[in-house]
């Protein structure tokens, strides 16, 4: 679903993102993980073509992303890691908002309300303000989107940043739902665990390069966080 | 997809409780600046009207007076006696040439605050015909007027940008526009979406209110020529919407702050909308000084004092004033003079016709210089058109002074050989009257056209290029 | 301490970008606008000066005539150029320039120089007020908007505070900071002006009169300051930058381009102006009417008869018709005095409403004083037209006067040279700069109290907004 072929960005002398090459099929989900600048975030603005490569290709389903700007992103959905919303529209309306932009103008109140329940939001918060959500709500609605857009493929940029224990547990419950119904996720992340909780591969970059990629049936938790820093010792 | 996004601005921009505030304003200023102008419409045809009924008054007593004398055979001074044609052309019975306002002069009032808008018209040299100004404390016309072209060139820029200055940098600094944009569509259809939210309804404001505030008004809008004015004012607004809108999308779509898109655009208002017109101003007259006028009063005096020398009498001048004190014939006396006069006049204006034909010249440059150059900025456009549309322009007080000219000339045409003849003046009914034919409306369209489209084009133009750099508008910094 | 934190303000607004574009901008318009105003004044003066002596010839070398055709020729006065007018040209392009003085009228002054230009000199012209009052508040503005508001924002106000500057000192600091940042860039165009005024020809109305330089300054330094104070006022109670400016940019929007024409609205709905129309009805009405003009003339021949001791007007030593030309003139001065005296009237209360106003709009206190200053008011319009209109009564006088000495019955009398050269030249002195400040005292005292009040304003808020 998602491919990343020899993937570059350089900004003058610095290399963001240094020929990276994955694939995430449909039902994976594939952690991100590294320090900050290691180049996750780039990954994910190339993506969703709101930077330009250096060189290489991004793919979504097949597609080139620059030479099909807005139909690969039919197939995606983004979930930012502050999920700012329209904080004068309720819940509801943003959800339509975006499920309209996104080619499905026509839904009917009782299917968005549906799509909020699915990713745990109470009904009642729908016609409330999202001003007044907190940050895992309005995370539930950027995911919200994302099932009534019907994408095939989500990319997620710290997710549970921000998140307390609850929220975060039933962040990972969706995500396996989503896996489960075949969308491929790619999330960049520094949360270890729930890297191992949720994720089905991961993939360890430094410095803009891909320098490990194992699946996480092969570790314990432990040897996660060791592989890890082994990585990112210099 | 476009409809959704505008429906989507208006939810957001409704929301904004400043916006509305500034909203109730603007559409006060609209129904403020259509009141003054139509109030000084009003003032004008009351004068008019006031100057009409003084020379219906004078001419019913003026006949009267002529039928009595031509019953009773009484005496009457030679310089008051109504039946003599150099007094019937000249001192007794001269009428009036007015300019009446244009159908949609409430629009603007351009510079009929300043020019004169209607002469009394005798047997005298043209240039005594000169100068018949309106009333008006001269602090007033330097300050200028309230109205509707005053709100449209100052205001309607200033809340063009005000609403579009951070239509993209605000969904930037907000953070929803990373969310909006991973969605499937692009930037130039968002944009598109947002200015033509805020062109619908700002550019549909200004066109509903001031339709009401005109009708309420009580203007005639179904008077001939009317409504294809107000075609080309529909086209006015919003080419120069137009003009304001494609800077603020041009702006945007380098992706700056809000901070700084706010502080490019309000340079951007102070420099074409305050500080090029007067440059103009200083242009136009450095280039094309119209020689004081002091000048010309010598020069017709001068003119007048030969042709005097040669052809009048010392003594007519006199008597002119003071029949009482003269002595023999002064009846014979006056009517010769009066025949002299007639060519006296004649060849004052033909010495006199070369230095005012300067002053016309001068001023038909500056005013062909202000035509060239206004197309460098909107706002001396937009003035241009407002003027030509409402008839308060130069063109139209040409086309009035041509025909003033032409009026005269058949006044005299009239007169001379009345005069000539010493003939005997009866019927003030034939004196020629004046009737100012007004512009077609093609003629204006001709003349505003031009300055629609030099605010048409350059808008295309910046909403192009806006489009263009949209393409490498940096979603994330 | 004050003039450290001053220096500070001059370096870092020096080091800004957009100040120096700013200033460069200020600059040069100021100079285009000096240089531009200087040209006009010479062609002016010299126009003026060919014209008034051209007037003057032409009167003497008129041929023998009966003095009363001269009164009828007439003269012709000019309206001399103001030197001041480089700087504010005030409403001289809204007036006429010459007037025709001949007997039995007053006539209304000619040829009003905007009508010779196009409908584009409604936006303004460049001149050097138009820079001062409308240009260079902007610019303080844009200087001065951020320096409290754009310090808290940034932390460096905080900082300041905890090393003990005293908010009073910083306040004043920052205001001498910006007026030394303002003068560096006015200093060329004000120099070159002083040197331009010197220079003109000393025929200029305002030649001898010094005292109306340095007045004009002082107001505009005061106007200056006032902005200053107000804008450091917001800058200190503005909880952004971004607000400070939006609230000074409305308040000079307000101040300099919507106020004069609102305040003009309310001026003449409070003292309107008839139409000419209707003037010149009201005035021909009083002129002739002929009941009062036999009145008067009765009792003048009878107090005559009866002064000298005569049964009739033909015994009379003096000829009656220059007496009765003479009761003419009185009749129509007065008829002349109690309209135009009327409308002129109006027209001051109106500029009155104008003083007044500025209570609410400091600049309207300025444009009212720089136009008194350099002449170019309409209260020294008027002066110039009364003394035109009594050189025109003193000349009517000296013609009907002779005739009534020379006149013999039956005999047509003409008169040459000997007696238009008893017709002195119209020589006009402008008023003193004294007479200007009477007439807008309420401007002056509007104006000092605005600088009283902002810098309250301003003091206040540095103490205690500041400190947040």
């Amino acid at each position: 679903m998602l491919e990343a072929l020899a993937l570059t960005k350089r900004y003058n002398d610095v290399t963001a993102l240094n020929a990276l090459t994955l694939t995430v099929a449909p039902g994976d989900v594939f952690c991100l993980l590294g320090a900050n600048g290691a180049g996750k975030t780039t990954t994910i603005n190339l993506f969703l073509n709101f930077i330009a490569p250096t060189s290489g290709t991004a793919k979504v389903n097949g597609l080139d992303v620059t030479k099909e700007p807005l139909e690969t992103k039919r197939y995606l959905a983004y979930i930012p890691e502050m999920v700012m919303l329209y904080k004068n529209l309720t819940g509801l309306e943003n959800l339509e908002y975006f499920a309209a932009l996104a080619g499905k103008p026509d839904l009917s109140r009782d299917a968005l309300i549906g799509y909020f329940r699915e990713v745990g939001l109470a009904v009642d918060a729908a016609d409330r303000r999202v001003g007044t959500y907190s940050k895992g709500m309005r995370q539930k609605v950027g995911i919200a989107i994302a099932l009534a857009k019907g994408a095939k493929a989500l990319l997620l940029d710290e997710p549970t940043s921000g998140l307390d224990p609850k929220a975060s547990n039933e962040f990972s419950d969706l995500l396996r739902r989503l896996s489960g119904s075949g969308v491929a996720v790619l999330m960049a992340t520094h949360d270890l665990f729930r890297a191992k909780e949720s994720g089905t591969r991961v993939g360890i970059m430094k410095h803009g390069t891909l320098v490990a990629q194992h699946t996480t049936d092969e570790f314990g938790h432990t040897d996660l966080e060791r592989v890890y820093l082994e990585h990112m010792r210099d | 997809m476009l409809a959704r996004i505008i429906r989507h601005e208006w939810r957001t921009l409704s929301a904004d409780s400043t916006l509305w505030v500034v909203g109730v304003a603007f559409i006060a200023a609209i129904g403020y600046g259509v009141w003054n102008g139509a109030r000084w419409v009003g003032f004008q045809q009351a004068a008019l009207a006031s100057a009409s009924a003084e020379e219906a008054e004078r001419y019913v007593k003026l006949q009267t007076e002529v039928d009595d004398l031509q019953r009773t055979g009484g005496k009457v001074s030679p310089f008051r006696d109504p039946r003599s044609p150099s007094n019937a052309g000249g001192r007794l019975g001269p009428r009036y040439a007015s300019l009446p306002p244009g159908p949609l002069a409430a629009l603007a009032v351009g510079q009929s605050d300043l020019l004169p808008y209607y002469f009394k018209v005798s047997t005298d040299s043209r240039d005594a015909v000169v100068g018949a100004t309106e009333i008006e404390n001269p602090q007033r016309l330097l300050v200028g007027r309230f109205d509707l072209a005053f709100v449209l060139i100052f205001f309607y820029p200033i809340l063009i940008l005000a609403l579009c200055y951070n239509m993209l940098s605000a969904e930037q600094e907000q953070g929803t526009l990373a969310l909006t944009l991973s969605q499937p569509l692009s930037l130039a259809t968002l944009t598109t979406g947002k200015v033509l939210l805020r062109a619908t309804v700002l550019v549909g404001l200004v066109v509903v209110c001031t339709l009401a505030a005109l009708v309420i008004g009580g203007v005639d809008l179904a008077a001939p020529g009317a409504l294809a004015r107000l075609g080309l004012w529909v086209a006015a607004v919003v080419a120069y919407g137009a003009f304001w809108f494609g800077l603020a999308m041009l702006v945007a779509s380098f992706g700056l702050r809000s901070a700084a898109n706010a502080t490019v655009l309000a340079s951007a208002w102070l420099v074409l909308v305050v500080v090029l017109p007067s440059v103009f101003n200083l242009v136009a007259t450095s280039v094309f000084p119209v020689p004081s006028r002091m000048e010309l009063v010598q020069a017709v005096r001068a003119a007048s004092d030969d042709a005097n020398a040669a052809g009048s009498k010392l003594l007519a001048t006199y008597y002119e004033d003071h029949p009482e004190l003269a002595t023999g014939d002064a009846a014979q006396a006056m009517t010769d003079f009066n025949v002299v006069r007639v060519a006296v006049n004649d060849d004052v204006e033909r010495r006199v016709r070369p230095v005012i034909v300067r002053y016309e010249q001068q001023i038909a440059g500056q005013q062909r210089l202000v035509d060239g150059l206004r197309f460098i900025s909107p706002a001396v456009l937009m003035q241009s058109a407002l003027n030509d549309i409402a008839g308060t322009g130069y063109e139209r007080h040409q086309r009035f002074l041509q025909q003033v000219d032409g009026y005269h000339a058949a006044w005299r045409q009239f007169f001379t050989p009345l005069i000539f003849q010493k003939a005997s003046f009866t019927d003030y009914r034939t004196t020629p009257r004046f009737a100012f034919e007004e512009e077609t409306s093609g003629r204006v369209a001709d003349r505003v056209t031009p300055a629609v489209l030099g605010l048409a084009i350059p808008a295309l133009a910046l909403v192009w290029l806006a489009l263009a750099r949209l393409g490498r508008f940096p979603v994330v910094s | 301490m004050i003039l450290r934190i001053a220096r500070k303000e001059l370096l870092d607004l020096s080091r800004d970008g957009r100040f120096r574009v700013l200033s460069a901008l200020v600059l040069i318009v100021s100079v285009v606008s000096l240089a531009a105003g200087w040209k006009t004044y010479t062609d002016l003066a010299a126009q003026h000066r060919t014209a008034q002596l051209a007037t003057r010839d032409q009167w003497l070398n008129q041929p023998k005539k009966n003095p009363h055709s001269a009164a009828h020729y007439g003269v012709y006065a000019f309206k001399p150029a103001s030197q001041m007018a480089m700087v504010d040209t005030g409403i001289d392009p809204y007036v006429g320039v010459a007037v025709w003085l001949e007997a039995h009228k007053q006539n209304e002054m000619k040829y009003r120089p905007a009508q010779d230009r196009t409908a584009v000199q409604r936006f303004g012209s460049m001149n050097g007020a138009e820079v001062l009052q409308v240009l260079v508040p902007l610019f303080i503005v844009l200087m001065a908007f951020s320096a409290f508001a754009g310090e808290r924002e940034q932390g460096t106000l905080r900082q300041l505070l905890s090393v003990g500057a005293r908010p009073h000192d910083l306040a004043l600091g920052k205001a001498l900071g910006v007026a030394s940042a303002l003068g560096a860039v006015l200093l060329p165009a004000t120099a070159l002006s002083v040197v331009a005024l010197t220079l003109s020809t000393s025929e200029g109305l305002l030649a001898d009169d010094p005292w109306r330089v340095v007045t004009i300054g002082t107001v505009y330094l005061t106007y200056f300051a006032v902005v200053t104070a107000l804008a450091l006022w917001v800058s200190a109670w503005a909880s952004s930058a971004r607000l400070a400016l939006v609230v000074l940019l409305t308040a000079w929007f307000a101040s300099a381009i919507v106020a004069p024409r609102v305040v003009s609205d309310l001026a003449a709905w409070l003292h309107p102006t008839p139409s000419a129309v209707e003037f010149q009805k009201a005035l021909e009405a009083d002129l002739n009417n002929e009941k009062d003009m036999k009145e008067r003339l009765d009792r003048r021949r009878d107090d005559l008869l009866k002064h000298y001791n005569v049964a009739s007007v033909d015994a009379l030593p003096i000829a009656f018709s220059g007496v009765s030309l003479q009761e003419g003139e009185e009749h129509g001065n007065e008829v002349f005095d109690k309209h135009f005296g009327a409308l002129f009237g109006r027209y001051e209360r109106q500029n009155r409403v104008f003083q007044w106003s500025a209570l609410v709009a400091p600049t309207l206190a300025v444009r009212g004083l720089s136009m008194g200053f350099s002449g170019t008011d309409f209260g020294q319009h008027r002066h110039f037209v009364t003394a035109a209109e009594s050189y025109r009564r003193d000349i009517q006088r000296t013609l009907n006067g002779d005739i009534a000495k020379h006149q013999q019955a039956g005999q047509v009398y003409m008169a040459g040279r000997e007696l238009w050269d008893q017709v002195p030249a119209f020589s006009y002195e402008p008023p003193t700069a004294g007479w200007v400040v009477g007439q807008y005292a309420i401007a002056l005292a509007v104006l000092g109290a605005w600088l009283a009040a902002a810098v309250v304003l301003m003091m206040r808020a540095a103490s205690t907004a500041l400190v947040d």
